[in-house]
Order: structure tokens, then sequence, then C-alpha cells
């Protein structure tokens, strides 16, 4: 597989960052996630961790390096997800169980499998155009489907924060699949949270991913967002990939991991409570943050000396 | 601006299993050491000591740091960490190998293997510039598969400058210092000042820093061969970005070099970025393609041969 990748997340004017991404590749497979913890409830960063961590480590279990079915695999760990939450809240016999949306995707032998739960969402992006994306399960989306909202109102909205279907909400989730999708060279696939996506249209969307490369184009796409959403803002968070052809001359530098031993995984994941911290304390690294650098950069040494 | 100096560690200091023999650099950032470890195996120790923040006074070990500066030097200590994570991942001929990493007197170390030879700055001081066309070469090609390996890490190197690039005495180079290296995919910005070298570092370095990219480094790699050539880096990114007077590496050594590595290194010295090579893969290309015998460089000798002839006959 060859590819490039690119996520970041930001906090905006928000007190907390409650958007959690991630992503893992092994040589053969490649899955991404993102979860947006919802606002209104209690520790919605939980969940959105706790989601996340579920994929990601399903992944690293089961991808080896393929997975044996990835519409099962998507199915499976999102929905482990929502009983971990639900168990989570059980435990600590919260009032409310902590809430999230969850959009995942796996892409294995040139092919794209994703999954959604709630309005964070998945855009497939070919030649500057959409080629397919996730229909969000929310309020003001079945009135786009009714006709009585046009598309480009969505964002403004009122009911447009209102979702019927979420990780830890009662009862099961709904878990949409999409089809199966073979990709092309130059094909992006973009997750995105609400904070990306709301503040912007899917036609700045696709301009920018056609400029330039997703490692330039992301960070001006969620700079964008930010200053169109103005202190009125919300975590945005994007995890963004160009698929390449496995001889593409023009991705030279690309990820290829077909050097890649078959029971490596490479995981990418912010870390739990690791949310930007206000400036003035600005990144205070406590002795055991430190002692855990050492022993990370030890560890690395000692891997890599071989 | 009198900034306070600090002291190094004494020589013969035993530092864990090292023992110091003495100061090879002392920077605003760290100082970095000779030393030998239980094996008498030479190596270079860099020690985390940024000098407005932490103060070694005479006869002292461990440095003071003020009350109110300590969640800065912590907070600096990141950029160090940084450093540590982005060598400790790169096992490769031409980029420095990092040995080890601890935690002692307050501060961090990093221990790097000890390379013999001198950098790329003292050949071209000794030789003021005009280097041989086959030594740039060769040492830029091999440096470059370093840089590769750098890039395909999600790393960039972000200080590329002949003071930074090693030769061994068997005219093998090794990218060395990787202390502004930053991981491209961490969501963090370093708020920290960026370091950058004047010349060296590409207009990207000095503002819009979400543009940078490999091509970055391989702006930092077209000064660095431009300097081989005239003993000096070129004009500074920044103010060749208000009034741009650098002249094109391909009139100023006309007919002393190949055309072809001329034009490279005026591609890489472009101040668009994205009309720079955008990988290294695609600066290597450039280099590694045989010179022709019949080549753009001889032609133009005989051009200007002619030419030359041609006036003469005028007269």
């Amino acid at each position: 597989m060859k590819f490039s990748i690119y996520q970041e997340s930001r906090q905006g004017p928000r007190k907390s960052n409650q958007d959690r991404v991630a992503y893992c590749y092994t040589r053969d497979a490649l899955c991404m996630a993102i979860a947006d913890g919802m606002g209104g409830h209690l520790h919605g960063e939980v969940a959105a961790q706790i989601t996340t961590q579920f994929v990601a480590e399903a992944f690293q279990r089961e991808a080896q390096p393929r997975l044996a079915d990835p519409f099962k695999f998507l199915l499976d760990s999102i929905t482990s997800a929502h009983h971990a939450i639900v168990d989570y809240a059980n435990v600590r016999s919260l009032l409310e169980t902590p809430r999230t949306t969850c959009v995942a995707c796996v892409v294995q032998d040139g092919l794209a499998y994703w999954a959604h739960v709630g309005d964070s969402r998945l855009y497939l992006v070919r030649n500057g155009r959409i080629e397919a994306q996730t229909k969000d399960h929310s309020r003001v989306q079945i009135l786009v489907d009714a006709g009585r909202v046009r598309e480009e109102a969505v964002a403004a909205h009122p009911d447009r924060n209102k979702i019927f279907n979420c990780l830890g909400q009662m009862g099961p989730p709904r878990v949409d699949l999409s089809r199966r999708t073979a990709l092309r060279h130059q094909d992006t696939i973009l997750l995105a949270t609400d904070g990306v996506w709301g503040p912007l249209s899917s036609r700045q969307i696709c301009e920018e991913l056609i400029r330039g490369e997703i490692i330039r184009a992301i960070p001006i796409l969620l700079d964008m967002a930010e200053a169109r959403a103005g202190k009125d803002g919300d975590n945005a968070s994007v995890v963004a990939m160009t698929w390449a052809d496995e001889y593409a001359s023009d991705a030279a530098d690309w990820i290829s991991t077909v050097s890649m031993d078959p029971t490596q995984i490479k995981t990418t994941m912010e870390q739990f409570g690791k949310s930007k911290p206000p400036p003035g304390q600005a990144g205070y690294l406590t002795d055991d943050e430190i002692e855990r650098a050492i022993d990370e950069i030890r560890n690395a040494i000692h891997k890599h000396s071989k | 601006m009198a900034s306070q100096s600090n002291l190094p560690l004494p020589e013969g200091y035993q530092l864990q299993t090292y023992r110091v023999t003495k100061v090879l650099s002392a920077g605003g950032f760290s100082m970095v050491y000779l030393a030998h470890d239980d094996q008498d195996q030479p190596v270079a120790i860099k020690e985390y000591l940024p000098s407005s923040l932490a103060l070694r006074r005479e006869g002292d070990v461990l440095p003071s740091i003020a009350e109110e500066n300590l969640a800065t030097f912590r907070y600096g200590m990141k950029c160090f960490f940084e450093e540590g994570r982005a060598l400790a991942k790169l096992s490769h001929p031409n980029v420095v190998r990092v040995l080890n990493f601890f935690r002692a007197n307050e501060t961090v170390y990093l221990v790097m293997r000890y390379e013999r030879g001198r950098t790329l700055q003292e050949h071209i001081q000794q030789r003021r510039g005009s280097m041989k066309e086959n030594f740039i070469r060769r040492v830029f090609t091999l440096l470059l598969n370093g840089l590769r390996e750098v890039h395909a890490n999600k790393l960039l190197h972000l200080d590329i400058k002949p003071a930074n690039i090693y030769i061994r005495n068997d005219i093998t180079p090794v990218l060395i210092d990787f202390g502004a290296a930053r991981q491209t995919l961490t969501a963090e910005g370093f708020k920290l000042n960026p370091m950058y070298t004047p010349g060296f570092a590409s207009p990207e370095h000095y503002q819009r820093r979400e543009l940078l990219g490999p091509w970055s480094d391989i702006y930092s790699v077209g000064a660095s061969i431009f300097a081989c050539l005239a003993g000096a880096a070129p004009q500074a990114a920044d103010l060749r970005v208000e009034k741009d007077r650098y002249i094109s590496a391909t009139k100023l050594f006309n007919g002393r070099y190949s055309d072809q590595l001329l034009e490279t290194i005026d591609w890489c010295l472009q101040l668009d970025h994205a009309k720079r090579p955008q990988s290294v893969m695609a600066l290597q290309k450039v280099l590694l393609r045989e010179r022709d015998p019949e080549g753009p460089s001889k032609r133009s000798f005989v051009a200007n041969l002619r030419g030359t002839l041609v006036k003469l006959a005028r007269r």
C-alpha cells in the first residue's frame, strides 16, 4: 500500500478538546477513526477516547496483517466501543452516560470500507469532487432528505447539533455501513468532525484538497474553519489519507508499506487528556512525563539499534 | 544584550558511565561534550542547558534554575525530547546515531556516536568555496540518502547547513544536530523560538511555518551546495522575499561547474516552495544523472570560446 496520511485536532475556543483521532496501519491494511465526544454530556471526551482506542486496539489485534472481514471489523469494534462506554458509566454510577459520534474507515486491497454513527463525516474526494459522503444521523439531515432544507443551509440550522444516533445512547446504536469502494490514484478520504465541516462548504474542502497535498491542505482547512467559526467555534479534527498507486512516481516519499514486517503495526493517536493546555502553563512537564519520555526514547533506541 | 554564559561540566567528570573529556561546542540551548564510555569508546554527549533559563556557576555541577523559569525550562525540554525521539527512530549510515538518553543533574542528556572528521563548513572555509564538482556530488548524493530516511519517518530536519553536515575521514557525510527537527505529524506547533540559520533557512522557515515540508529542507540543501561553490551562503530568504538579490548559480559560476549542477542549485533555491524539487528522490535523480561527456558544461565552454573568437575577429 502506498499513501500519505495526516491528522490534526484543534481545541478551538472551547474549554476542552472532546475530539479524538487515530490511525493505524499494517503492511496490508489501514484504519482511521475519529470521534466527537458530546459537549452537552458529561465526560464526552471519555466516550470519544474509549471509541478511538477500541477501534485502534481491535485493529491491532485483528489485522495480522489483514482483516478477515473489514465490515464485520467496523461493526464489531464500534459496537463494542458503545458497550464499553455504557460499562464505564455503570461502574462509576454516572447519572448520564457519556456520548460520542464515530466514523471509521478501513482500506485493504485498494478497497475502502467505512462506517459511521452520528454526525462526524467521511468524504471521498476524487478529482476535486465529492465522490461519496456519509449521511449525518441528525434531525436536520432528515429535513434535507425530505427536501425541506437545502444542503448548504445545514450549518446554520438551529437543529444542526441534534443527532438521534450516537454511541453511549440508550439502546443499541445504528452503525451505517458504506459500500465497498475501489480507490483510485490520488483519491483522498477525509474524516472530519462537525467543527470542520460545519463552517466550511464541501466546495471549499474540495478546492483546498486539489490545490496541494493533504499535509499542507488540512492545516489550511482547519485555519479556515477556525477563522469562519470565530469565538463560537468548536473542536475541529481531521484525519485524511491520499491513496497512491504502488509505483506512482509523484508519491515517491509517501508511506509505502511494501517493506514492512507483516507483524508490525504503526499507530498514531492523541493520548488521553493530551488536549492542548492553555497558554501560560503551556505543556508543563511533570517528573512522570519526563520519565516516560526518556523510557520511550530509550526503547526506540534499543529497538532500532539492531 | 549580555547573555549569561554557562560553565561546562569539568574535564574528567563522571557522568553515569561516561567520563567527560572536553567540550566540543556550546550553544544557547545546549552543550556538546566529547566523552568516553566504560569501554573507552569516544561518544558525543549533548546536554540540555538553555543559558537564558539555567545557569551553571563556577564549581557547581547542578545548574541553578530560578523558580519562575522552571516551567519554561521544562517546556524547552520537550524540544530536546523531540530531538531524541527523532534520532532514535533513525538508523542510517548518513544520519548521526543516538546511543543513549538519560536524566541527570536535573537536566537531560543525549549520547551520540562520535564521528571523526570535519564539518562541511570547515572544508568550505579551508578552500574558500570552489570545491570540486565530483566531491560535491558524492557528498550530497550520500547525504540525501540520509535525508530521505529522515523524511520517510515523517520528520523534517529544518536546520541543514554546512556546519551540520559532518564529513568523516573516509569522505562519507553524516547529518548531525537535529535540534530543530520537527515531527511533521504532531498536532502541537511549538511556540518556543523556532531555530533557523539565515542564508540556509527557506522563506517558509521565517513565515508561514505551516508550509514547511520536505521542500524546506531541500532549499537548505541547495543553499549548502551554493556555499560549497561560493564560500558563503546565498542572500537570506527573508531579505530575498523583500528584494531578491540572489544571482543565479547558472550565471555566477558559468563554465566552472556543469550547467546541470548549477541549474539544480537554482531549482532548489526557488522562493516559491512549489517550484522546488518536491521530494529528495526528485533531487537525487538529478544529482545522480550521469554527466554526459558531451554535456552542457563542455558545450557551453565551446560556445563561450566561439563567442570570444567571433568578437576578436570583428575587431
